[in-house]
């Protein structure tokens, strides 16, 4: 019997993941000796300092040098490690936003903050799957935790409906990316995609290249559900706002940080052995569409959580911008995506699309400190008694922010700079990057359209900004009750998207590393 | 024409003629039902496959332990015979019928222009590599496929916790 040597070298990327998923089981096991009205405030804490040591383990990862793992299932590369990183931010942020939240309702648990890891823990796994099977696993660990995560607060409709509706489209949707893997399999004859380069060319030779479109068309149209790409956008507006708020945070960084680099790996591999005509032409008109649609749509919204979730789907447009700029032919020149190397990045020809690379890997860091915020300051605002009459999030909630707490009012202003990318900000040079990444690959026209329609989006989100600074107190406006842990997550996000806004310098250092992607 | 072509030709009519009564089945136990013979059929073809293993899992799993539960479940809400007329034609409702119409056909056509294979995987070799054994599946599982493997054990557990904190009556 031929047994495969698995040495620690095959284990060391899944640590972080590992550091998560004990971590969750602690808290689990934590419960069991508590009573009803135990004191809960450790939880908080205790999932923060887990995803700070995994996220600090993956940064050390960062340096390691990329291999496959586990026979090829794997990938161990910077790419992988820095999605880690980044998700292990949105956790540890959106944890410390949930303890706050939670806890003006009484609704502390360990199973909370549990899921809330074993999330991230399926999303740093779901990053370095580089085999159909194992992807489609950890995407499922992310989204089976996000759905109840959706459902955790049943007081009322609306976490219910958005938790079923979620289900029931994810459900869909993972069918969807699982049959287009099966058609793949079927065209190839191997679930591993670095192995899939060779068989795909053999395929599109032997005539059976409707097989191999129908596949990768159908596996784009799973992962545009779960990185919500108009057309399939529809869930998202519901889901975000019925979900508990630190949930809708964390969907909104972390699960859509980890489906993106996922949809990066599998369309490299797959766009090796394939015309690249196919992938480009599905992402432009995906990050088309998505850009347009999002931005429009969230205009009208007077409910600042709905604005936020069409404006997460505004941005999944601009990092479509960055993914369709990885398959860009220069004209006369053959496709070549794989280097002499099987490192993505290593060699010198392929400029353009590690600056791309590096320009979605930057941009989703950047999306994640400036999203979770702005949900921090969403849920700091809201009261659970209006839920039910959907004015918990109305702008009307913002106005003269500014004279009541000025330090959220100074945090809010600045995320929302950010998120409409004006400089000093994180956001502005986010987009800096990747929108000068789409002009080098020659992407001059849909750039003339991001630009344009984040043009438009200045207008929400500098609406919020004028209620909160211009607008009188209300009257009769209820007191705000503070949280110090959600507070702390302001501060954090507030200092990294205004600092790293002034100075990127050591961000982009390590993003050069990161904008390497093991292909082999 | 051999015996496994008219044994897949049945078990494929089957299964579907069941999956589709699953949907268009009035009461609930009536689908549950369908369901199990949607199984027992589907398990026909992975013996078909060469994949017994499989198969007798699916007998024993899904059509065995599963639907009886679901089968408790829907006895204990007792639900009646769905009595609502049927769905309204909206534009959206057309749209996305034409819309999983033309999916379908394009797949077929898809599926239809695959070459004939021109490799047989026929019984004798499967029976010489031991394919489809459980000695075979558990070589490969805990070594090749070990970091799936794990990866569903992670789901597993997600998706129990996940279950009870849905489940819980009031947080």
């Amino acid at each position: 019997m031929n047994l495969p040597n698995l040495t620690s070298a095959d284990f060391l990327p899944l640590l972080p993941a590992i550091i998560l998923v004990v971590g969750a089981c602690i808290l689990l096991l934590s419960e069991v000796f508590l009573s009803a009205h135990s004191s809960r405030g450790y939880q908080a804490v205790l999932s923060t300092a887990t995803s700070v040591i995994a996220g600090a383990v993956s940064l050390t990862l960062l340096t390691e040098p990329a291999r496959a793992v586990f026979l090829g299932f794997g990938a161990m590369d910077p790419f992988s490690s820095f999605l880690t990183f980044t998700v292990c931010v949105s956790l540890a942020l959106a944890s410390l936003t949930a303890a706050g939240f939670l806890r003006k309702r009484g609704a502390e648990r360990g199973e909370f903050y549990a899921l809330m890891l074993f999330a991230g823990a399926g999303m740093s796994l779901l990053g370095l799957s580089n085999e159909l099977i194992t992807l489609f696993v950890n995407v499922e660990v992310l989204s089976i935790a996000t759905y109840a995560l959706t459902s955790y607060l049943r007081r009322g409709t609306r976490p219910s409906e958005a938790g079923f509706k979620y289900f029931i489209l994810g459900a869909f949707s993972s069918a969807v990316l699982l049959y287009g893997s099966a058609l793949l399999y079927g065209a190839t004859g191997t679930t591993l995609l670095s192995d899939m380069s060779g068989p795909l060319r053999a395929a599109m030779a032997n005539n059976n290249g409707a097989l191999v479109y129908a596949g990768a068309v159908l596996v784009a149209a799973g992962f545009s559900f779960k990185v919500a790409a108009v057309p399939f956008h529809m869930w998202t507006p519901d889901v975000y706002e019925g979900a508990p708020t630190p949930v809708t945070a964390l969907m909104s960084a972390g699960v859509k940080a980890a489906a993106f680099v996922a949809l990066v790996r599998v369309f490299i591999s797959v766009g090796s052995g394939i015309d690249a005509q196919l992938p480009f032409a599905i992402f432009s008109t995906l990050a088309l569409l998505t850009m347009v649609a999002g931005n429009l749509l969230a205009i009208p919204q007077r409910n600042v959580k709905r604005m936020l979730a069409y404006s997460s789907i505004a941005h999944a447009g601009y990092l479509l911008l960055g993914v369709a700029a990885l398959f860009v032919s220069a004209p006369g020149q053959e496709f070549k995506l794989l280097g002499p190397t099987a490192l993505i990045g290593a060699s010198p020809e392929d400029v353009a699309r590690v600056d791309a690379l590096r320009g979605i890997l930057y941009y989703l860091l950047a999306y994640t400190f400036t999203a979770v915020g702005a949900f921090g300051v969403v849920s700091l605002l809201e009261r659970r008694e209006d839920e039910e009459k959907g004015t918990a999030w109305d702008l009307e909630r913002f106005s003269g922010l500014a004279q009541r707490r000025p330090g959220w009012a100074f945090a809010m202003a600045a995320f929302m700079l950010s998120l409409a990318g004006i400089p000093p900000t994180i956001g502005f040079i986010g987009k800096l990057i990747l929108f000068r990444a789409a002009v080098d690959a020659g992407l001059v026209g849909l750039t003339i359209i991001a630009v344009l329609s984040s043009a438009a989006g200045a207008y929400y989100y500098l609406r919020v900004v004028v209620y909160m600074y211009m607008r009188p107190v209300p009257e009769g406006a209820h007191t705000l009750e503070r949280s110090w842990m959600t507070e702390l997550a302001l501060v954090v996000s507030t200092v990294a998207v205004v600092l790293l806004g002034i100075l990127p310098g050591p961000l982009t250092e390590w993003i050069a590393q990161a904008g390497t992607l093991f292909t082999r | 024409m051999n015996i496994e072509l008219v044994l897949f030709g049945a078990f494929a009519l089957l299964t579907l003629l069941s999956a589709g009564l699953v949907i268009f089945a009035k009461s609930a136990i009536s689908s549950a039902m369908s369901l199990v013979a949607t199984f027992f059929f589907l398990a026909g073809i992975y013996v078909l496959l060469w994949a017994h293993t499989v198969a007798v899992l699916q007998v024993l799993v899904y059509a065995g332990a599963i639907m009886v539960l679901f089968l408790f479940v829907i006895m204990l809400l007792n639900l009646g015979e769905e009595t609502s007329a049927g769905p309204r034609l909206t534009l959206s409702r057309i749209l996305g019928g034409a819309a999983a119409a033309g999916l379908l056909v394009v797949l077929v056509m898809v599926i239809w222009r695959i070459p004939a294979p021109t490799t047989t995987f026929t019984g004798a070799q499967a029976v010489a590599s031991g394919f489809g054994t459980l000695p075979a599946i558990g070589q490969v599982i805990y070594t090749q496929w070990l970091l799936p493997f794990e990866a569903v054990s992670l789901l597993l557990l997600v998706a129990m916790v996940g279950a009870v904190v849905v489940a819980k009556s009031r947080i």
